[in-house]
């Protein structure tokens, strides 16, 4: 659902050359694709997360059972990125990474059905375009085990995104689902500018505290110094 | 009428629980509902269904108390950032954001989420909210309180007197020596997840022989009173009581295990080599609450100790506390952990506001109820067969019997980490391969670790040794099986002959006991295998879309849900 990369453009060309790019620059190198994979069985647990809590709140039993269907494909999917990432660190001579667990934006109670559904679907349309990209890849470098697995998830993005279309379409009509589209895609752009912008607020968090840290020098050390080691029992701690 | 609502979160296993005019009315652990494990946040959905199941608005709670306070944490990760320079540089940012961005605000967020002025929200102590969740529901008058976990604010180990609805502070180990913080330090470096492998650990242990002690022994020292040190330079405080080895461990040790790896324990040295550390750890630990319960023993002089704190799930080392410390009886709480703090919080409000103490408690059904409505009508948008059952439990006995596995789902789910007959998965206890078949198809984990009987509590002193007792109900300890029947119960014997059994008394989980039953009229033996039904890193289900989800994903034969079974077509 939520497209493997921080999105910056939904136009198709665009996101083939940015997934080619990204692509050979990754799996050029096991350690680099072991996080990239694992990355993506981040995001899939994501989903999987997003989805389940959609299942849950909706009310409609027929699109509940749709969510949940998804959701469990997202948990597959999951946990076949993170077995492949874990087997390329392990050529890589890598610890390898526990098992992948994401966050919840409980992205339904806060986007509500219509606008969720079309995040969905921008989401896993750009899921299918990264991954064919991938496929193509990697049947090019001749990493037919991986390609494979991309060949596959492609055909259940395309379900995915032509299901969503469909309850769209049920649920706001054709020119409201085109309406809502239009919105996601905009949010995830907007939301791929927020995610770098963090990004780059982090780094220059980081850089301040390293100076706040460093300036700290004295009274770290002066506490290393003076404070005593606590041991033993006390009735006042 | 008084209704308190305790919270606990903001580091893991974020919970809510209710009070009202001193009888626990739900408590209830965010994971449950987000589907997150071990879920970090603020429990605002688990919040929201206390209040549902109470029939109550937020304008209806007289406070709200958080379990711990975030002011005097914040003092002690500064003073630990500080002490640690310049190891913590790496920390530092995150460790200032976490605090400052977030936690120290807690109880402004708090107010917000729950929708009640600022004034009716308070804090308690992470240790007091501990030993009350386990003394004020215990089924003791008086007793010795030993709280144990990794830290709460600057404390991690305490000693309390519980009287009556009193509490008293009796002695505490301060921050950074922490049984907690050791397990948890040696479980990453065996290659499991902190605060969530610590029981894999434990299993683990059985396999092993401790034979580190000598290399142990420079890692922690043991004291006479009951108090021990750890060595600073093994661990790395500076991480803040989240994950802490420092490379010196490994070197004292050896490399650690890469995480996500097979276990390969008859083929690989190496492997073995990593059970005999774990065995080692689960020697060194149960020494250290012996010491711990026998001081407490000293101190109080009374029969009875409850245990709380998250090192009190680790059900081999309370089945020693029980024989060895000198109490006739202990208890732990089924949700020990710092989700416990949350209902340890209410309780305190409760008790503070006046209200009796509560009835001691007999059944962990603090949860949601499941609908079978919700259930049928989903069932049939995933194309899921429903049958009415006029005789579930005798029908869910027929399938075990045929060497099925079979979902279960009744009534309001648990409160803890355990699956106590609300939401389970059941299975014959004598069958190996049945065991093997939940290991590695459908519960997707390691080889080794154990499965857990259930047993009708009149019956279970024939199979095991010191069952019933105060901590069997919620399975909290492990019990001796009787060797005759090491056989006949194969697949709940742990390698080392020990089970964690989980006794069901009169009118605990009605249709889990009429299974037991069933069994026991056809089979002889009131016995199943019981664990949580939940996939691999999962919270154990809640409701009926998760418990559909299970059955969808899984090769189990059925699902019971109330009076209705359900399969997948084919």
């Amino acid at each position: 659902m939520a497209a493997p990369t921080p999105a910056t453009s939904t136009d198709p060309r665009w996101i083939r050359v940015q997934a080619w790019l990204g692509g050979r620059w990754s799996f050029g190198n096991p350690r680099r694709a072991a996080r990239l994979l694992y990355g993506f069985a981040r995001t899939e647990e994501q989903s999987q997360l997003e989805l389940r809590q959609a299942a849950r709140a909706c009310t409609d039993d027929r699109r509940r059972a749709r969510y949940l269907r998804h959701a469990l494909d997202e948990s597959r999917h999951a946990q076949a990125f993170a077995e492949h990432a874990q087997e390329l660190a392990r050529t890589a001579g890598d610890l390898g990474f526990p098992r992948p667990s994401a966050s919840s934006e409980s992205l339904y109670e806060r986007l509500g059905e219509l606008r969720f559904l079309a995040f969905v679907h921008a989401g896993e349309r750009r899921g299918r375009i990264e991954f064919e990209t991938y496929a193509r890849l990697l049947r090019r470098r001749g990493a037919n085990t991986l390609a494979s697995l991309f060949e596959s998830l492609v055909q259940d993005e395309r379900q995915h995104e032509a299901y969503s279309a469909r309850l769209l379409e049920e649920l706001a009509g054709v020119a409201g689902a085109r309406s809502a589209v239009r919105w996601a895609r905009r949010w995830e752009a907007w939301r791929g500018f927020r995610r770098r912008g963090r990004a780059l607020a982090g780094a220059l968090y980081g850089a301040t505290m390293l100076l706040v840290y460093v300036a700290l020098a004295p009274f770290g050390l002066s506490v290393r110094l003076l404070s005593q080691p606590t041991r033993g029992f006390s009735r006042d701690p | 009428m008084v209704a308190i609502l305790g919270i606990s979160g903001l580091y893991h296993d974020a919970a809510a629980a209710l009070v009202v005019d001193g009888v626990v009315v739900a408590a209830i652990q965010e994971e449950r509902l987000s589907r997150l494990k071990n879920d970090p946040g603020l429990p605002r959905r688990a919040v929201t269904a206390c209040l549902r199941i109470a029939g109550l608005t937020a304008a209806d709670l007289d406070s709200v108390v958080f379990y711990e306070s975030p002011f005097r944490k914040l003092e002690r990760v500064l003073h630990w950032l500080m002490r640690s320079y310049p190891r913590s540089v790496r920390h530092f940012p995150r460790a200032l954001s976490a605090q400052l961005g977030d936690k120290l605000w807690v109880l402004d967020q708090l107010a917000e989420l729950v929708g009640i002025p600022r004034a009716r929200v308070r804090t308690t102590s992470h240790h007091l909210s501990h030993a009350a969740s386990a003394f004020l529901v215990s089924p003791y008058a008086d007793a010795a309180i030993l709280t144990v976990d990794g830290v709460g604010e600057d404390v991690t180990t305490a000693l309390y007197r519980g009287c009556g609805s009193q509490i008293e502070l009796l002695s505490a180990l301060p921050f950074p020596h922490s049984l907690g913080l050791l397990y948890a330090a040696l479980t990453a470096y065996l290659g499991f997840e902190v605060n969530e492998g610590e029981h894999k650990v434990m299993g683990l242990s059985a396999l092993g022989r401790p034979r580190y002690r000598e290399l142990f022994d420079k890692l922690v020292t043991l004291h006479a009173d009951g108090s021990f040190e750890l060595a600073p330079r093994y661990f790395a405080y500076e991480a803040g009581g989240e994950l802490g080895f420092s490379p010196a461990l490994e070197r004292l040790l050896g490399p650690r295990r890469r995480p996500g790896l097979t276990w390969a324990l008859e083929s690989s040295e190496t492997d073995q080599r990593y059970a005999d550390m774990a065995a080692t750890l689960q020697c060194v630990t149960e020494e250290i609450l012996l010491g711990l319960a026998r001081r407490a023993k000293r101190e109080t002089g009374l029969d009875a100790l409850c245990l709380a704190g998250g090192v009190a799930l680790n059900a081999v080392a309370n089945r020693r506390i029980a024989r060895e410390a000198g109490f006739s009886r202990v208890f732990v709480q089924p949700a020990a952990g710092d989700a416990g703090g949350a209902l340890g919080a209410a309780l305190l409000g409760a008790v503070e506001a006046g209200d009796p103490r509560p009835a001691p408690l007999r059944d962990a059904a603090l949860g949601e109820l499941i609908s079978v409505d919700e259930a049928r009508a989903l069932a049939t948008e995933l194309g899921l067969h429903a049958e009415r059952l006029s005789a579930p439990a005798e029908r869910v006995c027929e399938l075990l019997v045929g060497g099925g596995i079979v979902g279960l789902c009744s009534g309001r789910f648990e409160w803890g980490p355990r699956a106590l007959g609300q939401r389970s998965l059941l299975a014959l206890p004598a069958k190996v391969e049945l065991r093997e078949r939940l290991n590695r198809v459908i519960k997707q984990r390691e080889p080794f670790r154990p499965f857990a009987p259930a047993v009708l509590a009149a019956r279970a002193a024939e199979f095991f040794s010191d069952a019933p007792s105060d901590l069997t109900p919620f399975m909290t300890s492990v019990c001796d099986v009787r060797q005759e029947f090491q056989v006949s119960l194969a697949a709940v014997t742990h390698v080392d002959g020990t089970a964690r059994v989980q006794t069901l008394g009169a009118g605990v989980a009605p249709l889990f006991s009429a299974v037991l039953s069933q069994l026991e009229r056809t089979t002889g033996v009131p016995i199943a295998l019981n664990t949580s039904l939940n996939g691999p890193g999962e919270p154990i289900v809640a409701h009926a879309t998760d418990a559909l989800a299970f059955l969808t994903a899984h090769a189990v034969d059925a699902l019971l849900i109330e009076d209705y079974l359900f399969r997948r077509p084919g």
